[in-house]
């Protein structure tokens, strides 16, 4: 296997909706800023990988067909990848083992979504058909028709995990402290959907509920419309375009992924509901292939559903034990933005998580939010002089798709 | 009919201002598909269900059980063989259930409903869970009654049409003790219309805040008649509704874009609902919400009819504030 490294990166504004332009229009500003960023032009792109989750979203069930020619990829082979909220990360494990193969020498991975168009007619807003339009990511015959949702399916894990694990994801003024800081790392996010907002832990506890006793209204992601994208090349490559560029490469150290069975059960091959294994699978992966342990991490850019999922997710990934996922809090483990500022790396013993904002304050344009978290990565590893970092996805019913991917900083210490 | 009568839009392109001042269009559309679902190898499922019989697919070599049976080859034994097996009507939740709020477009008016994963092959050493519906015949349901572990009675709707709709889950605390055994138990045998009254007992402590919350009441009472919003809130409704609580009761009298408060309850309600704490109603008119009290366990409800008039009380408050402050 080939040494594969990132060269560029760039994404859209994230914002609730984007009347302005199609999702043509935004993976052609995302491709445009991820080739100026790695000062290559289309002609030297081998190959090209789009993520993108939905074709009821896009209302087109080829989505990618119409991006070809506008975004400079005709005569190249492009291949989609849809794998539920984990698109974006399946879409980059693709793109990383085209160069890795040698099939191709520099690959665009690039996702993005145009999600709230969906129009209910009844209440006259969009959420309800959004969320049905999700809903429809479940079986017609069993799950659908009973009603599940994206956060209920989501909830119903970290209820499972409260139920073996008192005391732990329940304490609403943990979830809020958490979300305090992410606010503040979101204000931050040039590109990031609600980085003029300000939100207190106080506001968070008084918000609506949407689920008890884990979700209130600020606890949850976003839906966002936007296009991120990633330029992965070959060893010989990445350091050519690196001098081009005088950015330092970030390598791809190692990329985990697992995916749980769709039903739930006890022992065998089911799903235990009271854990995210796909993520414990997918992280351990990740970290083997790259040599790593969770204490060599400094940098998380984690896919946050939701608040309570953020902190199960922490502890399946082995950065707090799982059981005890408010030490991220009780300890200081989760460190503060206003200490470290725009450039320091964080102290022994603390990790820096989404530094983005996150999908809850960032953006969450699901076929390309993973694109958006490496984009995130990448920018604060350079800043800060952070050697390696993880990126992770997760995705489909129950969280049951799980990905992480390990980066390391050319000449990082 | 598959698709509801309101559930289009006109035929019209619009304009609409961009972040950047400009103006763009949209376009009405739709992506709507019809369909005939195949049920395939899930029709044994849905035929057994129309029976009134729950059946899943055991592996003829490990003995693990499906159900529902996703599959009739086991994918833990080299795809083997799995044989059909009729399943008690029993089960237990194997884990605390969320409770639905804010549904997706295709389910708004069924809200709140509970969903849940039941563990019906109980016997079997490995076993998949069965996604269903739980009820409960104590009123909506609210936070409390479908936790992990408790044992479930699996109920038959009247009308079955091969539908994992066709079944539902209550616990088996609430099923009356000479029905317990009884299988298949159908809906009709039970009494989801007329849930008793949560009891709680006059308490004097809570006196002082049932005082206080007759008095805000009063003053609300004057402000909605003299806010515009809190009267368009009110406009068309008509209702009374009695409330419990352990300092005292009273009625909602709302009629004529007006809202009245009476002391106790009155004899003619559309329903009770009863709230131990009057702090829960102080809460509300403080900018609170009777829904989110609801979601919190805090106020009980008799049925979904009470739930869906709680958006309209809720807005009150605001449009008070907009109005008159
Ligand atoms: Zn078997």
């Amino acid at each position: 296997m080939r040494r594969v490294g990132i060269v560029g990166a760039g994404i859209t504004d994230c914002r609730s909706r984007w009347v302005e332009a199609t999702y043509w229009d935004l993976f052609q500003q995302a491709t445009k800023a991820t080739l100026e960023d790695a000062k290559v032009s289309t002609e030297e792109v081998d190959s090209v990988v789009y993520g993108i989750y939905n074709d009821i979203f896009e209302h087109q069930a080829i989505p990618e067909s119409s991006l070809t020619g506008i975004i400079g990829m005709h005569h190249k082979p492009g291949v989609r990848v849809t794998s539920g909220g984990a698109t974006g990360f399946y879409a980059m494990r693709a793109a990383i083992m085209e160069v890795a193969s040698g099939y191709s020498d520099v690959v665009l991975c690039v996702g993005g979504e145009k999600a709230t168009d969906c129009f209910d007619p009844i209440s006259q807003t969009q959420t309800p058909m959004v969320i049905d339009t999700i809903a429809k990511s479940w079986d017609p015959f069993f799950e659908y028709p009973l009603g599940a949702t994206a956060s209920d399916s989501y909830m119903q894990v970290c209820m499972a995990y409260n139920d073996n694990h008192p005391n732990d994801i329940n304490d609403p003024v943990v979830r809020a402290k958490i979300i305090e800081m992410l606010c503040r790392q979101g204000n931050r996010n040039p590109f990031g959907q609600r980085r003029d907002e300000t939100v207190t832990a106080e506001q968070v506890l008084e918000s609506r509920w949407i689920i008890a006793p884990f979700l209130r209204l600020l606890e949850v992601c976003m839906y966002t419309e936007g296009a991120g994208g990633l330029l992965f090349a070959s060893e010989e490559k990445a350091k050519e375009i690196s001098k081009r560029t005088g950015s330092p490469i970030i390598w791809v150290k190692g990329v985990g992924a697992a995916n749980e069975s769709y039903n739930p059960g006890r022992g065998g091959s089911y799903k235990p509901l009271h854990r995210i294994e796909s993520d414990r699978i997918a992280a351990e992966r990740a970290y083997k292939m790259a040599g790593v342990t969770p204490k060599d991490i400094k940098l998380v850019e984690l896919h946050d559903a939701f608040i309570a999922q953020f902190m199960v997710t922490m502890g399946e990934m082995g950065f707090v034990p799982i059981g005890k996922t408010r030490s991220l809090i009780d300890d200081h483990i989760m460190a503060d933005i206003r200490e470290l500022g725009d450039n320091d790396a964080p102290k022994k013993g603390q990790l820096l998580i989404n530094p983005s904002g996150g999908l809850i304050f960032g953006g969450h344009f699901v076929g390309g939010s993973n694109m958006f978290s490496t984009w995130s990565a990448r920018r604060e590893m350079i800043a800060r002089n952070i050697r390696y970092s993880l990126v992770h996805g997760t995705g489909a019913i129950n969280a049951v798709f799980g990905g992480a991917v390990v980066l390391e900083l050319e000449g990082g210490v | 009919m598959v698709l509801k009568p309101e559930f289009n839009l006109p035929k019209e392109t619009s304009e609409v201002t961009g972040k950047d001042g400009k103006q763009y269009l949209q376009f009405n559309t739709s992506m709507a598909t019809l369909y005939k679902q195949t049920y395939g190898e899930h029709s044994r499922f849905f035929f057994a269900l129309k029976e009134a019989r729950l059946i899943g697919s055991k592996c003829t070599k490990c003995g693990q059980v499906m159900v529902p049976a996703a599959t009739w080859k086991c994918p833990m034994c080299g795809f083997a063989e799995m044989k059909e097996v009729t399943l008690p009507h029993r089960g237990i939740l194997a884990q605390t259930a969320p409770i639905t709020i804010f549904p997706s477009q295709s389910f708004i008016g069924q809200a709140p409903f509970c969903r849940g994963y039941v563990d019906v092959a109980t016997d079997a050493k490995v076993a998949s869970f069965l996604p269903s519906r739980l009820k409960t015949t104590t009123g909506i349901p609210r936070p409390g009654v479908f936790v992990k572990g408790i044992e479930l009675k699996l109920v038959f709707a009247d009308e079955r049409v091969g539908s994992i709709l066709d079944i539902f889950w209550v616990p088996m605390s609430e099923i009356p003790a000479k029905l317990r055994k009884k299988e298949p138990l159908f809906e009709r045998e039970l009494d989801f219309e007329s849930p008793k009254l949560p009891k709680i007992k006059a308490n004097k402590e809570f006196k002082p805040a049932y005082t206080s919350l007759m008095q805000l009441l009063k003053e609300m009472s004057a402000n909605v008649a003299r806010s515009k919003r809190s009267q368009q809130n009110l406009a068309g409704k008509k209702y009374r509704v009695g409330v419990k609580t352990g300092g005292g009761d009273f009625t909602f009298i709302i009629e004529k874009n007006k809202m009245g408060v009476v002391a106790g309850v009155a004899k003619k309600t559309d329903f009770i609902i009863v709230a131990e704490d009057p702090n829960v109603f102080i809460k509300w008119i403080n900018d609170g919400s009777l829904t989110d009290a609801v979601v919190e366990g805090n106020l009980w409800l008799p049925s979904r009819e009470a739930f869906i008039i709680l958006p309209t009380l809720d807005r009150l408050p605001r449009s008070i504030r907009r109005d008159l402050h």
